[in-house]
Formats: C-alpha cells, structure tokens, sequence
C-alpha cells in the first residue's frame, strides 16, 4: 500500500512537474551574430546583443507586406511646412519594471546615440536628417539644439532640416531607451539580465555572452500591437551558419535553418512544403576610388559595367542564393524601377569598345588591380567570395585584364574604403527602413565612398525633401540613371536566404507574403509575434 | 635540483615579459583599431572619444606599462568586445566549458591511445596493429571540423541516440568529447607503439626475461617506464591546446567556450583580451615544461640536472 502511495504521489508530482512544460511554446531559432556588447539598440548597432530589438518597442515597424504599422505610436503627422512630425503615443506603455514609457524615453535615446552613442550616430545622420543632428554628433552643439521635443509624456516632436516625407519610415529603427535605468546604472544596464529592462513584446530571460545566444519570453507587461503568440524564444546565433544549423534541425534542436547551396536539394527533397525564401533587400555592387587610376575614367567604368554576365553568375556559381541585380533598388523595394534595371545587360562587344576607348584595347596595358571584398558570414559570406572570382575570370576572358582578389577583416575593408587605399572593392549593402533614400543616401555628400557628384547630390536632396511620392520617384529615377550613366556602380546581385522550416512551426509569419517572401531574417517583430508552434 | 627550477622559474618570468613585450608591439602595429567603422562611417568625434574611454589616445609605452602595472595586480583590464566584466572573469567564464570538453578529450583519448598503443606494439603486425596504425592515421590527418560533422551525421541525424549540439545539458558533452579524444587517442597510439617497440628491442629486457620475469611485470614495470618519457613530452601541451578549446569543435557543436575568443579577439582588437589570452597561453606552455622536466627526472635518474655523473 505504501509503495503503491509512493508510486501515485510520483506520478502527481511528475505530472505537476511537467504540466508548465507542456504548456509553453518555445521556438528556437538562428540569429544574427555573435558578438554582442550592449543589449541596446540604440547604443550599438553592428555589436549588439542579440534580441535587443525585439526587447523594445520602436515607434513603427513594417509588417509581413512591409506596410508600415505604428508600434508604441497611435499616429503620426506631419506639420503645414513639412518640417515637424508628432508622434502620438499610445496609452499605459510601461516598461517591464512598472516604471511608465514615456515620450522623454524615445528623446533621451536619439540625445544619447547623438553624444555619447557609439555606431548608431550615422544612420540619423543620412536618414534622419534631424535638425542639428551633424553639430551635435561633431561636438561643436549642444544636445539641447536637436530637432527633438517630448511635448509631454505622450507626444514627442522631430523637427528636421528640410521636409523628410519618409521620416515614419526611418522610425522603424527608433527604440525607447529607459532613461531611469541609464540615470541609475549608466550604459551598465544594459549588460547584465537583472538590471536590463524590456519595453516591446519579449523580455529576457538569459544572455549567454560567450556566443551572444539569448532565451526571451513573452512579456507580461507590454500592451501595444502584436503580442507574442510563444511563450519562449531561443535565439542563437551559432545556428546562423547553415552548416551548423541544418544538422541541429535535422536532429530537432531547432525549428528552422538557413541552407547553403549544396543543402538547398537534400532539404527540399525531405520537407518539400518546408522550404522558405527571403529577397532580404540587399544588393552586392562594385564601387570604386573615383579618382584613382584607372577608375578615374568613366569608359573603364562603363566597361566593367557591361562586363558582367550577370544571368550566368546567379544561375550557376550562386544557384539558389542571389539573383540578379541591375540597380540598387532591389526587386520589389519602394521605387524600383524595372527599365533601369534592364539596362545592365551582358555586352561583351560594348564592354570591349568602351575599354578600347579609354585607351586599353583588348585590355593591353591596363594594370592590374585588386579587388577587396569584406571577410564576413551569413548570406554575403556565401555569396561574395565567389562572385569575386566568377568576376576575375570573366573580366579576364571579356577584357583581357588581370583582376587579384584580396578578402579583409571588416574594418580593414571599410577603412580601406574610406580612406581610399585601394581603386575597386566589393560592396554589399543591406537596407535598414523601406524607401529609396535608404539606398541613395550611401552615396549622398561622400557617404559610404566619398563620392562628391555634385549633380547626384542635387537630385537626392530634391527627393529626399519632394512631397509628391510620384515625382519623388521619379527624381529617384533619374539619380539612379545618372549612377549608371557616370558608371558609379556596377550592380551585381541582389542575395535571397532560402531557409527549411519545421513543420511543427505554425502562424502566418511562416507563410510567404503576397511576394513570396518569408521574413526569417528581417521583421523580427513581424516574424516572431506571428509564430506559433504545435 | 631546487637550483635549477629557481633557474627555470626566473626563464619563465623573463619569457613572460619578453612576449608581453613582443604581442603588445604586433598588436598595434597591425592597423586599425577596436573601435572603427565596420560597415557605416564612424564620425572622427565618436572613435576619439571611445578611444580616450579606453585609454587608447596615450602612447603606446604608457599603455604598455598602464597594462603590465594592472597585469602585477592581477588586473587584465575589461575586454573591449565584453564591457560589463573584466578580462578575468570573462576567461574564468568561457574557459569552463573548454575544460571541461577539451579537458575531457585528453584525458579519455590519451589512456585509450596509450592501451591501443601497447597493444599494437605487443602484437606487432596482428590486425590490431594494423587497425591501430589506421586510426592513428585516421585521426591525425581528418580535420576537427569533418570528425565533428561526421559524428553529428551519424550519432544525431541518422540514428538520432543523441542531441547535435548545444552546452547546458551533460549528454550534449558526448560529442565534441568524442571529437577531442580523436587526436590525443591518435598521437597517443602512434607514440607509445613507437616508444614501446623501440624499448622492448633493448638488451635489458632481454636480460629481464632471462632472469625469468613474468612478461607483465617486464612490460608494465620497465618497459612502459622506459618508453614514459616521450609520452610525457607530448601531453602537458596537448592538454593546453585542446583544454583552451577549439574554435572549429566549438563552432561546430555551439558550445558557448574560450576558443571563439582567440580569433575573435584579434579581429575585433581587443587588445585586453588578447593580450591576456597570450598571456595565459605563454604562463600555461612554461608552466607545462618546467614540470615536464621534473616529471623526467622522477622517471629517469639518468636525467640528472647539474651535470652529475
């Protein structure tokens, strides 16, 4: 009888012991990378903890059709003049310590990226255009000259240099930072679980710094938009890497993977419904020292242009993971334009004639030059170091000419760029907030390259401050032909994730959108509150 | 024999200074620095006032010295790539899960390779020698990375008896132990068969069966003694290499360990990072001879230091 007692209250206490279990969903999956020094997006973006964002709620976000959706913002508008937005604030937004979120929270964040923040500094530069946004970063103003107001606790308002039409878009990226945190603690509290604090749909629950993996849970105190559908996320970053992560989900330790080319086949065979793509707007392009030998002539310029089979790159060597690029636009991002994309054709005879007409027929007597690429992973780093020898031998057998590879550690390859210390390099670039001037602003006033064409300059300004959407793009259109005229660029391919997804994963996250595209590795806030897991 | 580790502890600390010396200057000299602009332009303002943060706009012997007087305190510094903690904690904290696995892989893999070892020496040209020289090969020349996908294929995709990788979990620990035991099991296995033949050719054993000692006591008491000393060469460094952690085996079985953080280190220039990371390397490799060479002494009187004959 005893044991028999024994045995039942086991199996209560098993049972009592396993119900929390069974409930919760928890959903594993790859992210990002994996260094990460501040659980703050706000405060780094490139060495960022991961999950950062999807701990905070920001302004707007874009959802599963990249419809821009107001997140901890009710509603937006913009003044008779065009130069002041007011944001309003949704009611009872807290942080997940009780304390209020405020509109002085979502100020406080931009006054510090501007003074004290580290890598974030640029992105308001170039797209937010904020008034006093450049002083200030330059020390030469005080944070109180910003263009930034909190009117009162629900209503914050941006004043910029001139209209910016597409500034909601940009406040995608604009998270709230606790300011009772940062007065307590400094920049400190964003380092440790038990001082860190959420403001958006997950909170978090540890942070494995060692490879920046994270386990998040669905918070219990926010109430905007989008409320997670899971109980727990894991999100590692050393899933990234497809050759790591296609064997743990193939043994069930996790719930969707990135595929490399030569996985793409064996996992469409296994889960032929599982298979997923995503364009992630993203262009690799070839950019050049403008005044450097012999990229100083646009007819080499031209030449490389029109040197590139671009069909035959993304159909062979890059099967499955990119597909061509004739513009900077990719396919499908606002204000693309298919005509100029179809300019970027493959025209031996016309690559061929214009590097005769700069003087090296046949390539005879051109030197030889070295093209720089970046040493990273994820997508460019499947893609990139292959294009760069597809390209050496193609522009050895079209132009006759000599082309030497050379891969450098990110830094390296940015300040070998910036610093011009070489003439032809490598460029991927990924877009942060859905509107042409995220892809023309890089090479706005110098920007990425140090560019100065002071004609380009002249229409991006024009758009960027053109109310009429219609003749903005069109504006937008005529930069990008005069890019492709003046041989500024030459665009390669536009990269596309394709991912296998367990069947266990449920929700309309995991189904395509009306493009096709399943937002695995952008539109975290999208994705990750649309799943759900049987 | 006090003498002479006095002697050796002194070589050590100058060893020590001679390549904090050596790293401190080539990590600078490499060019850029810890905070520049990785794929955005950095403003010349923000990378100034994150390097003065540091301490990074003084002269390079000032820094030094700054480094070397915290480094007498025990102070590393805060890595520039982990900035809630110090250089010490993040090692104590990374280097667990290397230990533990690496640690593990020596130490299963070097008895197993010393008994395959001895077992292909005392049946030379049997099939267990022949399958002993094999894995050896075998283990010697696959890379880390195709031994560690081929046990994921096999042990956790297709027969699915255990978990494909991870740390927390002790069954996730199988694995990559496995994967570490590869290449001590390996060295261990061709050495002592070497070792073992080469003595067991000697006249004193000759001698030691004519006496008529049983054929254990021959191999367990002499020979095994007398073939120890490259044995013992082999493993204290063997131990630190794999004990600090691969960054392929930890890649490849996420384990959340210190082997990242040497590469990382380096790309990244986080010199405080780096420079205890050498640091501790240098100390553990000195450290490692210095009772490597106490250890031949136990086991061979011939090894005598001060020259006496």
């Amino acid at each position: 009888m005893n044991a028999l007692m024994r045995v039942a209250g086991m199996m209560v206490a098993a049972t009592a012991l396993c119900a929390p279990a069974l409930a919760q969903t928890a959903v594993v999956a790859p992210s990002g990378n994996t260094a990460g020094t501040y659980m703050d997006y706000m405060k780094t973006v490139y060495d960022r903890g991961t999950g950062s964002e999807l701990l905070q709620v920001p302004i707007a976000t874009f959802d599963k059709e990249f419809e821009l959706t107001p997140m901890a913002a009710e509603s937006w508008s913009q003044s008779e003049d065009g130069l002041t937005w007011t944001f309003k604030l949704r009611p009872n937004l807290v942080w997940s310590d009780g304390e209020p979120l405020t509109a002085e929270d979502f100020v406080f964040a931009l006054q510090r990226a501007a003074t004290s923040g580290y890598d974030f500094a640029w992105y308001w530069d170039f797209a937010g255009g904020i008034k006093g946004w450049k002083e200030v970063t330059e020390g030469t103003a005080d944070v109180a000259t910003l263009g930034l107001k909190a009117v009162d606790d629900a209503t914050i308002e941006v004043t910029t240099v001139a209209p910016k039409p597409y500034f909601p878009s940009v406040t995608s990226l604009w998270y709230p930072v606790p300011k009772h945190k940062v007065d307590e603690l400094g920049d400190d509290w964003a380092l440790d679980v038990s001082s860190i604090v959420s403001s958006g749909p997950f909170e978090i629950e540890s942070w494995e710094k060692s490879n920046n993996s994270v386990v998040l849970t669905k918070s219990d105190t926010y109430t905007g938009p989008w409320s997670p559908m899971i109980d727990r996320l894991e999100l590692d970053p050393t899933l990234n890497a497809p050759e790591v992560g296609l064997p743990a989900f193939l043994a069930g330790d996790a719930d969707y993977s990135f595929l490399n080319t030569g996985q793409v086949p064996v996992a469409a065979q296994r889960y032929p419904d599982g298979i997923r793509k995503n364009a992630v707007f993203a262009t690799s392009y070839i950019s050049y020292d403008l005044d450097a030998a012999p990229f100083n002539d646009i007819n080499v310029r031209r030449a490389f242009y029109y040197a590139v089979d671009r069909d035959e790159l993304t159909s062979t060597v890059l099967k499955d993971i990119a597909i061509p690029a004739g513009s900077i636009l990719p396919p499908g991002y606002p204000g693309y334009n298919p005509e100029i994309a179809a300019e970027a054709t493959f025209d031996p005879d016309k690559a061929k004639q214009f590097l005769a007409d700069a003087g090296f027929p046949n390539g005879e007597g051109f030197p030889d030059v070295e093209i720089w690429y970046r040493e990273e992973g994820g997508y460019n780093g499947a893609i990139i170091p292959a294009m760069a020898q597809y390209l050496q031998a193609e522009f050895k057998e079209v132009l006759g000419i000599n082309l030497n590879i050379r891969a450098l550690p990110g830094p390296e390859w940015m300040d070998g760029l910036r610093g011009k210390k070489n003439n032809i390099f490598i460029a991927p670039y990924e877009y942060d907030y859905l509107d042409p001037s995220n892809f023309y602003g890089i090479f706005f006033n110098g920007g990425r390259h140090g560019y100065i064409i002071p004609e380009y300059d002249e229409i991006i300004a024009k758009a960027d401050s053109e109310s009429d959407w219609d003749t903005r793009y069109q504006l937008y259109a005529d930069a990008e032909q005069l890019m492709i005229d003046k041989g500024l660029i030459v665009p390669l391919v536009h990269p596309v994730t394709i991912a296998v997804v367990s069947d266990q994963l449920t929700g309309e996250g995991v189904q395509p959108n009306s493009l096709g595209f399943t937002q695995l590795d952008r539109l975290g806030h999208y994705f990750f509150t649309h799943i759900t897991k049987q | 024999m006090l003498a002479h580790i006095v002697r050796r502890i002194l070589s050590v600390a100058f060893t020590f200074l001679a390549v904090s010396i050596i790293i401190f200057l080539m990590m600078h000299s490499v060019p850029g620095g810890p905070f520049d602009a990785n794929d955005m332009p950095v403003s010349e303002a923000v990378r100034a006032k994150m390097m003065a943060q540091w301490g990074l706009d003084q002269p390079l012997h000032i820094q030094y010295l700054n480094y070397m007087w915290g480094v007498l305190h025990f102070d590393f510094g805060v890595p520039f790539q982990s900035p809630g903690e110090t250089v010490v904690q993040l090692i104590s904290r990374a280097w667990i899960p290397s230990l533990v696995l690496g640690g593990a892989g020596v130490l299963i893999g070097a008895p197993l390779g010393i008994l395959l070892g001895l077992a292909a020496a005392l049946n030379r040209n049997s099939w267990i020698d022949y399958l002993t020289s094999t894995l050896a090969t075998l283990g010697l020349t696959i890379p880390v990375f195709v031994t560690s996908m081929l046990l994921i294929l096999i042990f956790a995709v297709w027969l699915n008896w255990l978990p494909a990788s991870g740390w927390p979990h002790p069954n996730r620990w199988i694995l990559p132990i496995a994967c570490y035991a590869a290449i001590p099991l390996a060295t261990y296995a061709r050495y002592t068969r070497s070792a073992v033949l080469d003595t067991l050719n000697r006249p004193f054993v000759t001698v030691l069966r004519a006496k008529g000692l049983s054929e254990r006591r021959i191999i367990f008491q002499h020979v095994m003694r007398n073939s120890a000393i490259p044995l013992v060469t082999v493993f204290l460094p063997m131990f630190i290499g794999t004990a600090t952690g691969s960054i392929f085996v930890e890649a490849m079985f996420r384990v959340p360990g210190l082997g990242a953080y040497f590469v990382s280190s380096i790309e990244v220039r986080d010199y405080t990072l780096q420079m205890a990371l050498m640091l501790l390397i240098t100390f553990m490799y000195c450290l490692a001879y210095l009772l490597s060479d106490i250890a031949y002494a136990l086991l061979n009187p011939r090894i005598r230091v001060g020259g006496e004959q």
